[in-house]
Order: C-alpha cells, then structure tokens, then sequence
C-alpha cells in the first residue's frame, strides 16, 4: 500500500529525483505528517479504491493520491480536483490504455468549471497555460504523477511516446468566467451552474492563433478553423478525435457581439474545420485505408472532409487573457472519446 | 506492443506464449513483463527496423527464429 | 542533506502478484497453434512464416490466425476465450 516509511542515509530530494517514474523535478517529500494533512482535504476514507491505472494496473486509494498530490505541491484543497479527475480518466471511452502507451503526445487535458474551482484559485485567465498558478501546476502534475508511478506511462518502458510533450508536465485549467460572454462548458452541457465539473480530453499542446485583424466572426472563425484540421494532422482521417478550441474573452466577445451563442460558434466551427479530399491527398497522413474506414469516395476530388465529425467531439472553451489570440488542441487520433463528470468536494 | 498483454493473458489461461518484438523494443518488453508479474518472460528479438523489408526479405529474417521461438514454447 | 529523515516511498509494499509461465509440452507435434498479429506493419509475414515452419519441420497441426482490430488495445476478452478454446500454444506478433 506504499506506506513504508524510510529511514535512509540520502537527501530525499536526490531520491525522488532518480526514481524511474520521476518528471526530472523534484518533488515534496512525502512523511505520514504531510499526507495525513493532505488527506484533510476528503472526507473519503484514505482506502478506497479508486481504480487500477494502465497499463501496469496499480491500484490507486485515495491515499496514494494524496501521496501523489502531495508530492505534486498540491495543497490539501486541491485533493478532491485530483481525485475527481483520476477516476473520469479511468473511464473506458477515454481509454488511458492506449494514450499511456501511444507513440503520439496526448496528454489529459483538465478543463474545470463550478464554484469550487474559483474557490481554489484554479486560473482561467490570463496566463493559464503557463507556470505561476499553484492549483493548475500541481494538480495536473499530481495526475501525471500517477500515471507515470501507478500507471506505468513512463517513456521507453510503457510508453513509446516520440516526443511527449509540455503538457505531461501538466495540464489543468478552469474557464475564464469573468470575461467569459458565454455559459460555461460544463453548463452548456447541462450541468447546473453549482455542479463541480471536470472535463477530459487527450490533447497535444495548444496552436495559437493570432488574429488581430478580424472584427467578424468569420473571418476569426476562419482562422481557427484552418488550424483545426491541416493536411499534417490524422483529426481529419479517423472516425472520432477529440478537440479542444480554447477562444481568448477577446475573440469569444466579437462572436457573442454579433449575436452568436456559444452553440453558434460551436456549429460554425464544425461546419468550417476540414480538408478538402484533393487537398488531403497531396501528403501528410493520407492514407486510402483511412479515407475508406470514414467512408470517403477518393476519386470525390471537392469532397469536404469534416475535421469534427461528431459535435460531441469538440470543447469550446473560453480561457486566457484579453489579447487578439484563441489557442486549438488537437486530441489523441487513435480512438479516445472526451469524457466529463462532477466531482465530489 | 499491448503485445505483451496479450501474451501474459495467454499464459494466465494455461497456454504457453510468446511475443514477436524488434530489438528498439527490448527495454519496454522486460519492463511490461515485470509489471504484469512475469519478470524474465522470455520473447523473440529481431533486429530493427523490420518495415523496410521485402516479404522475401522479412520471410528470410523471421525464418532464423524459428528453433529459438520452439524453445520458448515448449519445456 | 537529510539524514535519517522518514520518508514515505509509494512504490514500496506494493506486492505484485508473479504470474506463473503455463505448462510447456515437450514438442510441438499435433499441437494447435495459435497466432495474434496486432496489425503492426510485417507482423503478418512474420506470422506466417512462422505458421508454415512449425507446421512443416516441428509437426504443428493446425493454426488459427487472428488479426486485432487495433494495435492499441489488448485483445478483447472474446478474442482471447475464443483463442483459448481452440489452441495449445501461441505467438503474438509484433511488439515494438
């Protein structure tokens, strides 16, 4: 159950740092003391189970995770974020089985709405992507942890990630709200504005787009659009992938200003993301297996391939500062669906 | 390489396996077969890369394993 | 440095369970063999191959060949009861 405690000649810090499962930073030192703290912040008893991570199928409590949080720089608040988290990620649609494994970089993105999210000080705004904000940093970071020591993710042993990505370092982040013109996501999708919600999608790191020319949301849609399925990109050749368009409050105000709802852009999006099949020919990922498994007449040179192919598949989210630039995620091309739940706090 | 599962699932049902891996996979192999408590399980290593064989070519490769891979399936 | 400080290691008392290797027979001959190809590119040749060597030089009776739907995913529980049902050795192909 990792609860053996040691007592050893080294600096613990040197210790974390050369385990196999390490990030390459250094963690904090887990003592009975600190998790007994982190453990505070649930009410769920320390030996549930919370599930088996692939591909080596540790068992995770809510004790390991706190063990994990901790190491992580989560404070004692953030436990139920991560421990909500870990458990939508296990479920089967997502399938973390493969991800863990995969060649490609996906990385569980973690979009979080409610009320307890701003409690924590989980940022949506300005800045959201990057380093300085505790609750994002560490509580993806104590999922990654997991995966990698209780799932087995570990580059070269159970995974044969070609290059990983910025985003395995972690990746959580709360909705921009304030400056949001919009619903939340999680509300758009039915849960009430009260509901702690998370959502999951196996993304790569975000493409930024930056338009500080278009005052219309065609043009802008236009734009993000073309960034959303390439000739480079599978999204475009394979039945379901997820995609995660994170419009800045600036580009989110121009459409809702001209009178589209969050659902519009969302439509609009979808419509215009795509390749053409003469275009989708001339390289990158084309294959005439992949063409024929979604059903695509090659010879059909003005054929529109839909780059979202179920509606489903993308998450429209408002984040980040004010400023002329939205960012596009693509999601993991090998079968993973975006998954999405409340959380307990 | 969820290769490795599959053999492991074929063993936990009584039937004697083994897997097929290139040599680029040979750290991952020992890795996964100790995570699913089958530490030393042994497996046919070919050279890598195999995908810019000719079938004759790969047919000629695979063939060299043969005796070894026997050795693996039976005591 | 810290000395003698007490520490938690999580990857310790984690007892895994040791799968123990299936019975070998002592030859292949009138064996059914089975062989799992996981889509991988040659993986198919190779199992072929290895299908026509143990049937003509180490007596194997007959061979079910079964492809995976993806490369990604462990076979599914059908595929493998189905597999189990019907051969006494197999080979999955190709790992890397």
């Amino acid at each position: 159950m990792g609860e053996t405690a040691l007592a050893v000649a080294v600096d613990e810090f040197e210790f974390f740092l050369e385990q196999e499962w390490s990030d390459g930073l250094p963690v904090v030192t887990p003592t009975e003391e600190r998790v007994q703290r982190m453990l505070q912040g649930t009410r769920r008893d320390p030996q549930e189970v919370i599930g088996r991570i692939p591909p080596a199928m540790e068992t995770a409590t809510v004790r390991d995770a706190a063990i994990h949080a901790l190491m992580a720089g989560c404070k004692p608040e953030y436990l139920p974020v991560v421990l909500g988290g870990i458990k939508l990620m296990l479920r089967e649609e997502l399938n973390l089985n493969a991800v863990q494994g995969t060649m490609g970089s996906a990385a569980p993105l973690m979009i979080v709405n409610g009320p307890y999210a701003s409690k924590i000080g989980l940022h949506g705004g300005r800045g959201c992507f990057g380093p300085g904000f505790r609750a994002n940093a560490s509580i993806g970071r104590a999922i990654r942890l997991m995966l990698l020591n209780l799932g087995g993710g570990i580059t070269e042993l159970g995974s044969s990630t070609v290059f990983s990505s910025p985003l395995r370092y972690t990746a959580c982040l709360a909705e921009n709200m304030e400056q949001s013109p919009w619903e939340s996501l999680a509300v758009s999708r039915g849960y009430s504005p009260d509901d702690n919600v998370i959502t999951c999608a196996m993304v790569d790191p975000p493409k930024f787009c930056f338009d500080d020319a278009s005052r219309e949301p065609e043009p802008l849609l236009t734009g993000i659009a073309d960034s959303m399925s390439t000739i480079g990109s599978l999204n475009v050749l394979v039945p379901r992938c997820p995609m995660v368009v994170v419009m800045g409050p600036l580009h989110a105000t121009i459409c809702a200003k001209a009178g589209m709802s969050r659902v519009d852009v969302h439509r609009r999006l979808s419509e215009m993301a795509g390749r053409k099949v003469r275009e989708l020919k001339t390289g990158g990922v084309w294959r005439p297996e992949r063409a024929q498994k979604i059903n695509v007449d090659m010879n059909d040179e003005e054929h529109f391939v839909p780059g979202i192919k179920d509606p489903r598949d993308l998450q429209l989210v408002v984040a980040g500062g004010i400023g002329p630039i939205s960012a596009v995620c693509h999601g993991w091309g090998g079968g993973s669906l975006v998954v999405h739940g409340t959380y307990d706090v | 390489m969820c290769s490795v599962h599959d053999t492991v699932d074929f063993e936990k049902r009584g039937i004697p396996a083994t897997v097929i891996i290139t040599e680029n996979f040979r750290r991952a192999a020992a890795w996964q077969f100790r995570s699913k408590g089958m530490e030393g399980h042994p497996y046919i290593e070919l050279p890598h890369p195999v995908s810019n064989l000719k079938p004759k070519e790969m047919r000629g490769l695979a063939l060299r394993y043969v005796d070894q891979l026997v050795r693996q399936l039976t005591g | 440095m810290a000395n003698d400080l007490p520490f938690i290691n999580p990857t310790a008392g984690r007892s895994k369970a040791k799968v123990a290797l299936a019975a070998r027979p002592i030859d292949l001959a009138g064996k059914v063999l089975g062989l799992l190809d996981n889509t991988k590119e040659q993986a198919d040749i190779i199992l072929e191959t290895v299908a026509d060597a143990l049937r003509e030089r180490h007596g194997v009776a007959r061979v079910v060949m079964r492809r995976k739907e993806a490369w990604s995913k462990p076979a599914t529980d059908e595929l493998m009861d189905e597999m189990a049902r019907e051969v006494q050795v197999a080979v999955a192909a190709l790992g890397g």
